[in-house]
């Protein structure tokens, strides 16, 4: 149904896209992968409209078409789901479903009649387990996702763009989500699908596209679509799993004791050795989270904590770097990084008073600053054009670089990490999963939390499970295998 | 002239473009010196509750009471003085009013989570009550201490007294935003609050005090206010709130990430002053005056929104 030949995209010097060729047909499911910056997401908004090629041809159904607006692709049955696209909390599903179209109206009055005729069909048929009534905020994050692709489809949607919707799901929930994608598939509707989760576009694409600098590089037909064969045509070497075993010998650095706070509603029991990196597995709110924030200080917590065998209590963030303790949040346009202010900024502000020219004036010197951000920034090797850009301006890999380089300059006896590549492309990742092994390498403890499977396969020497708000178990490098976390994971019933 | 370059002194290009022209107008009134020693002691007091108004935006915050804190300051110390109180009893006293007022306020955002427009509004109206009660509603005009006379009028070198209140108070708040470790804390407040408490940032503190300080200026451009014209309403601070904001915003649009800066808001204090002297010389009329500052406020912020959109 959509035909793209010869598209090309110039900002100044930079070719965005070069002679981009790509056919879909009807149903048919396409993978869109690439590094980050490889122009992935201008093709997106050049076929939704967003964007207009400097050159080439987009065919629908085998008639030229150009895109004046986002509001002409639409109209074509193009719709992009964003995995963070606005939802109005308050209103329900048909609500939801109905944002930005025309009501059907009855007496004046909004028909929600009809408004459910119009949407119940196609959820039963897709997601017969979502409740239409229900307000969205009340609705499990996975299934806000349904509501995204129910309001796509419902209004006459024949091909949908999904920008990496299940980043923000815990691999139990995404396999829901691609259930309801599958049905959705069933229907005849053809899909883009973006990701760097590789083996989600192997498992549910019938081709897939690798996207590089601009052009595609490699192209996979039916039964060809391998996590392999993409990241080997991404320019990366696949990752391997950690094979070390934990070295017992090793001093205690950080041991927790029947701690519980946040979403920790089960006293946890942990301890993590020097050099070691624990991961930390489970669903959201399961209670991993809130352990890296009770050690960071960052929530009230009970229970009793120890570093280096001394007494532990962090009340503040603050107290836990005095002690040595580092920390890389979660979700890091929101908990980690100032957009706005510029790169030196935003990696010598949790220590900013060891750049101090004389000791009692709390004025920094920026001098100090500028030469331990270039240092930090080789060791994480952060790409980055001048210390002084604004850190909104850096990729999101590089955005996770740049906090990593808050604490490159200083031995951390403890790393707290939390879903650390989040949203990172394929070669950042790797870049910063070499990063924290060499953090532990260095003889720290490295507390890694995660809802990504593999990752936590990857990178722990151990593997604490979390369910339902406390440890479920400790797996050690050689029990620990996809099947046994996972079902560690979400087994109901006895906790 | 790029547009990055149009952007930023866009602002200072129309301030002196606004003062060519008023000189052109009115050769003799405007440009005189005589106008300019004027100038500069109008734009005093509302220059030091700019600024205070400048650090609480910076952390993201406002703070609606500083004209009420500038006139119960006021209030205060001339009540002390009437009471035959020293100089230096009362004015340390009035400051203290007006720091633990802002402190106060501090505490409501941050301890208590309420929003600073909502706190400071109702903070600010039970700091008029006491400003009523105090001052009975009557002038204050009685026994003003030659000392306290100095604080803000006469001159030195030529150069208005309160010219140097402005050069010390903005210079010294400028140099605490740009270059102190506090300063780069009420940025990272002000950019991203929940980072910037994961980053290990001292909250609380940090905005209490910045709350405290915005008390305490509030407070000393009351204490220069009833200096200047020698008698005290209890309503004499609150014509400075809007002004005040206004500068501010007018500020940000000559900051490259429309962050608010003091030389900025000093840019925005000095356009609206001489808009209003300018246009009173030349004789407009004070109606027509009001829209056209308000004009001038929304025209600078709209120009600025439309060539960051490109």
């Amino acid at each position: 149904m959509l035909d793209l030949t010869g598209i090309s995209r110039r900002f100044g010097a930079t070719h965005a896209l070069e002679d981009v060729n790509l056919a879909l047909s009807e149903g048919e499911v396409l993978g869109l992968v690439g590094p980050n910056g490889a122009g992935k997401s201008t093709l997106i908004k050049i076929i939704a409209g967003a964007d207009r090629p400097d050159a080439g041809e987009i065919r629908i159904d085998g008639r030229a078409v150009h895109f004046a607006s986002a509001h002409d692709a639409y109209a074509a049955g193009i719709r992009v789901i964003h995995q963070d696209a606005p939802l109005v909390p308050g209103f329900d599903t048909l609500e939801n479903c109905y944002l930005g179209r025309e009501y059907p109206r009855r007496f004046g009055r909004i028909d929600r009649k009809a408004m459910r005729a119009a949407i119940a069909e196609v959820a039963a048929d897709i997601a017969p387990e979502l409740d239409l009534d229900v307000p969205v905020m009340f609705l499990p994050q996975a299934e806000r996702q349904f509501v995204r692709l129910l309001r796509a489809i419902a209004d006459k949607g024949r091909l949908l763009i999904l920008d990496e919707p299940t980043a923000a799901l815990p691999a139990e929930d995404a396999e829901r989500f691609y259930e309801v994608l599958r049905r959705t598939r069933e229907r005849g509707t053809s899909i883009i699908l973006v990701s760097h989760r590789l083996e989600e576009i192997a498992e549910f694409c019938s081709s897939a596209v690798v996207l590089r600098d601009g052009r595609i590089v490699a192209r996979f037909g039916a039964g060809e679509v391998k996590p392999e064969a993409m990241i080997a045509a991404m320019g990366g070497s696949a990752s391997e799993r950690s094979t070390r075993a934990t070295d017992t010998s090793a001093p205690l650095i950080i041991e927790i004791d029947g701690v519980t706070g946040g979403d920790l509603t089960r006293p946890a029991q942990l301890a993590v050795h020097a050099g070691e990196v624990m991961a930390l597995y489970g669903l959201a709110g399961s209670g991993r989270s809130s352990l890296l924030n009770a050690i960071w200080g960052a929530i009230p917590w009970a229970g009793s904590m120890r570093l280096t065998g001394e007494v532990y209590r962090p009340k503040s963030p603050r107290d836990a770097i005095a002690r040595g303790v580092s920390c890389v949040p979660a979700d890091r346009h929101r908990s980690g990084l100032f957009l706005v202010e510029d790169l030196i900024f935003n990696k010598t502000l949790p220590l900013l008073s060891t750049y101090r020219r004389m000791r009692g004036l709390p004025v920094p010197d920026r001098t100090a600053e500028r030469a331990e951000f270039l240092v930090a920034a080789e060791r994480v090797s952060l790409s980055y054009r001048d210390p002084k850009q604004l850190a909104r301006t850096l990729s999101g890999g590089n955005q996770q670089k740049l906090i990593f380089s808050r604490w490159a300059n200083r031995h951390s006896r403890v790393m707290l990490l939390d879903e650390p590549t989040e949203g990172v492309d394929v070669m950042a990742k790797s870049t910063i999963k070499d990063i924290i092994r060499a953090i532990a390498a260095d003889g720290n403890a490295v507390l890694v939390s995660t809802s990504d499977r593999d990752e936590a396969l990857e990178l722990g020497d151990r593997i604490a499970v979390f369910r339902q708000g406390g440890i479920v178990r400790i797996f050690s490098r050689a029990e620990a295998s996809a099947e046994a976390l996972s079902a560690a994971a979400q087994s109901r019933g006895a906790a | 002239m790029t547009r990055t370059n149009l952007n930023r002194f866009g602002t200072l290009i129309a301030f002196v473009l606004l003062c060519i022209g008023f000189s052109i107008a009115a050769p003799t009134a405007f440009a005189s010196p005589g106008n300019v020693f004027n100038l500069v002691q109008q734009m005093a007091t509302l220059a030091i509750v700019a600024t205070a108004a400048t650090l609480v935006m910076t952390i993201s915050e406002f703070d609606l009471s500083v004209g009420f804190s500038a006139s119960l300051a006021a209030v205060i110390c001339f009540v002390l003085f009437g009471q035959g109180y020293d100089v230096w009893l009362a004015v340390p006293a009035a400051l203290l009013v007006g720091i633990v007022g802002g402190a106060a306020n501090g505490v409501l955002v941050a301890r208590f989570g309420i929003p600073s427009f909502v706190a400071t509004l109702a903070l600010g109206t039970i700091l008029s009550g006491f400003a009523f009660g105090l001052s009975g509603g009557q002038s204050l005009f009685q026994s003003v201490p030659e000392a306290f006379k100095a604080l803000g009028r006469g001159e030195i070198l030529g150069i208005p007294v309160l010219g140097f209140w402005i050069v010390g108070v903005l210079g010294v708040a400028a140099f605490v935003l740009t270059q102190t470790e506090f300063g780069r804390r009420l940025k990272a407040i002000g950019g991203n609050a929940q980072a910037a408490r994961l980053a290990g940032l001292p909250i609380v503190r940090d905005v209490i005090a910045t709350f405290a300080i915005a008390g305490g200026l509030a407070a000393l451009a009351g204490l220069l206010l009833a200096s200047r014209l020698g008698s005290v309403q209890h309503t004499m601070g609150e014509p400075l709130l809007l002004p005040a904001y206004a500068a501010v915003f007018i500020g940000t649009t000559a900051s490259p990430t429309g962050a608010p800066t003091v030389a900025g808001t000093l840019l925005g204090v000095a356009i609206t002053g001489v808009m209003v002297n300018g246009m009173t010389i030349v004789g407009v009329e004070p109606f027509v005056q009001r829209i056209l500052t308000g004009v001038i406020i929304l025209v600078a912020v709209l120009v600025r929104r439309v060539g960051r959109a490109k």
